[in-house]
């Protein structure tokens, strides 16, 4: 082999070209497929092909180019004052391993939500005084102390909130942290967005909620919903009524569900991500799921329609005896559901229906699907470089 | 290729291998490169492409004519009878007939996507070379790409080691 080397230097072959080129290289590879194996086996493809992909800045764009298709990787799983773990639910060759994808800490903490690859978590539930961004794949921490306004007007169960990476820049991770206060006359609704790229709270912003028996106006501790520009989050109370949080207009708004819709069915649960991408319910009835899409005329003006119905039957694990289904969380960039049914957790995609058993006994409190690239295992080795943002507060452990 | 319509603006881009290519500035400004150009004042009456045969050059301007956006008199007629989700399936079909060509052409599509910045361009070729390796072992992923396999047998292994489970 040596001798041919030596007598046979094979010319470059033109329509290696490109290849040759890290920019277009890193281009070529930016499409390379999302599944966690993706990454590691690109890397061993030789030295250049690491050392491209293991760039921060290769990640990042990485992340962003599949935004909108990042991976169902699996399910954010804490039993009460345990710790949060994130549970694979993909197959070999992706299947990453279990252990040190978790989160502990010596506190009580809540999760809150997740999204583009971030965890939400509130801590010290006592005083709601601090939050944490924890990035499942990375391990990096990012704590936040909640705004002065917050701390004060806080209450259990009164808060909820959201992660998400800004639009267009993915290294500009942002909170939305809202809650329902309990002042008179009016009750009011408060939000406030933290943005990590200049590390501040923006200003306080708040709409009045409405007075017609809403004694238990609070937010259900169910995740937010992204769709098109704005979060949604859903309230509990009497009347049905989903907060809206514009993010381009920096507006905060109610939209409240019509009451006949609501007598159909059981009381409305879940708010979701609609076909088409606005906003869209989720009714159980006895025999369907109803999912209803928020349509907009030329006008302007708002109006709800029945998008589709699924009929339990086509979903043959709920036929047994048991009476105890559940939902337990919406993975809204795959459109998937998870649902417990006699302690065993299912996940059912809905646009064909298929489903797979994940779970038997899983003692479920918190339960959480989570969608994200997974861009780790191609790191340098950490004799050469880790690279942190300086932002970030670490605990290793 | 379609009678020049009346009123619409002409640009000529050159290669280097002497070919000249008349096309309206529209479809040429489908190019981000050449857009600037243009907006910069930097066009005349005509540009020269370095580094782009009159092969290639041909085949993006075939692309660019295909992708423009069909606004004003040339493309009513036939925006106003498809749907466009219709259209954009027809430029799905389109693409997967105009990206049938060899390797070579195919890496010097994706340089030329570069050098131009046409973003739709530089996507189709670069996910067609990734889809071409997508369920392929490193061996023949390495083959496909003319890309030597550098590492050593102990550091491959390493490689392999602290990612197990990618490579079951």
């Amino acid at each position: 082999m040596g001798n041919l080397r030596r007598h046979h230097p094979r010319p470059r072959s033109s329509a290696a070209g490109p290849l040759d080129d890290d920019n277009l290289l890193s281009e070529i590879l930016l499409r390379l497929d999302t599944q966690p194996s993706s990454l590691p086996r690109a890397s061993a493809v030789c030295r250049r092909w690491r050392l491209l992909v293991s760039d921060p800045g290769f990640c990042r764009r990485f992340r962003l180019h599949h935004r909108r298709n990042p991976p169902l990787l699996g399910v954010l799983d804490k039993f009460f004052d345990g710790d949060l773990s994130l549970l694979p639910t993909v197959e070999a060759p992706n299947r990453f391993p279990e252990g040190g994808l978790s989160l502990r800490l010596d506190d009580f903490f809540v999760p809150i939500g997740c999204r583009h690859g971030l965890v939400l978590v509130f801590l010290s539930l006592d005083s709601w005084r601090e939050i944490l961004v924890w990035d499942p794949i990375t391990a990096e921490q990012h704590l936040i102390l909640l705004p002065p306004g917050f701390v004060t007007r806080g209450g259990k169960g009164m808060i909820n909130g959201a992660v998400l990476r800004a639009a267009g820049d993915d290294d500009d991770i942002q909170v939305v942290v809202v809650m329902a206060d309990k002042g008179r006359p009016h009750r009011r609704a408060f939000l406030c967005v933290y943005s990590s790229k200049i590390d501040l709270w923006g200003e306080l912003i708040s709409t009045v909620l409405p007075s017609m028996s809403l004694t238990d106006v609070a937010c259900t501790g169910m995740p937010a919903v992204l769709a098109g520009n704005s979060l949604y989050w859903l309230l509990v109370g009497k009347i049905s009524v989903i907060l809206e949080f514009d993010m381009q207009k920096q507006s905060l708004a109610l939209i409240q569900v019509p009451v006949h819709m609501l007598e159909q069915g059981r009381p409305l649960n879940w708010i979701m991500r609609a076909e088409g991408g606005g906003l869209g319910l989720l009714f159980e009835t006895d025999c369907s799921f109803q999912l209803w899409k928020r349509n907009t005329d030329s006008n302007g003006v708002f109006s709800w329609v029945l998008g589709r119905t699924i009929q339990l039957e086509k979903l043959p694990f709920l036929n047994s005896e048991e009476k105890d289904m559940r939902i337990l969380g919406l993975a809204e960039e795959n459109n998937v559901m998870f649902m417990r049914k006699g302690g065993v957790v299912f996940m059912v995609h809905l646009d064909s229906l298929q489903f797979k058993k994940l779970l038997e006994n899983d003692p479920v409190t918190y339960y959480e699907p989570f969608e994200s690239v997974y861009n780790t295992g191609n790191t340098m080795p950490s004799h050469i470089s880790i690279i942190i943002n300086p932002n970030y507060f670490l605990i290793i452990g | 290729m379609a009678t020049r319509e009346a009123g619409k603006k002409m640009i000529m881009l050159k290669s280097p291998d002497g070919m000249e290519f008349e096309v309206e500035e529209a479809v040429a400004m489908e190019s981000q490169t050449i857009r600037k150009m243009i907006e910069d004042d930097c066009a005349d009456t005509a540009i020269l492409i370095p580094n782009i045969n009159s092969k290639i050059l041909s085949r993006v301007i075939e692309y660019c004519n295909k992708h423009v956006p069909t606004t004003g008199a040339t493309g009513a007629a036939a925006s106003d009878t498809v749907a466009p989700a219709a259209l954009a399936e027809d430029l799905k079909i389109w693409d997967a007939e105009f990206i049938k060509v060899n390797r070579a052409t195919r890496f010097d599509l994706i340089q030329a996507a570069s050098y131009l910045n046409i973003k739709g361009l530089l996507d189709l070729t670069s996910q067609t070379t990734i889809d071409t390796i997508s369920d392929n072992s490193l061996e023949e992923i390495r083959s496909f790409l003319s890309t030597k396999n550098d590492y050593l047998p102990e550091e491959e292994q390493t490689i392999r080691r602290e990612n197990q489970w990618a490579f079951q």
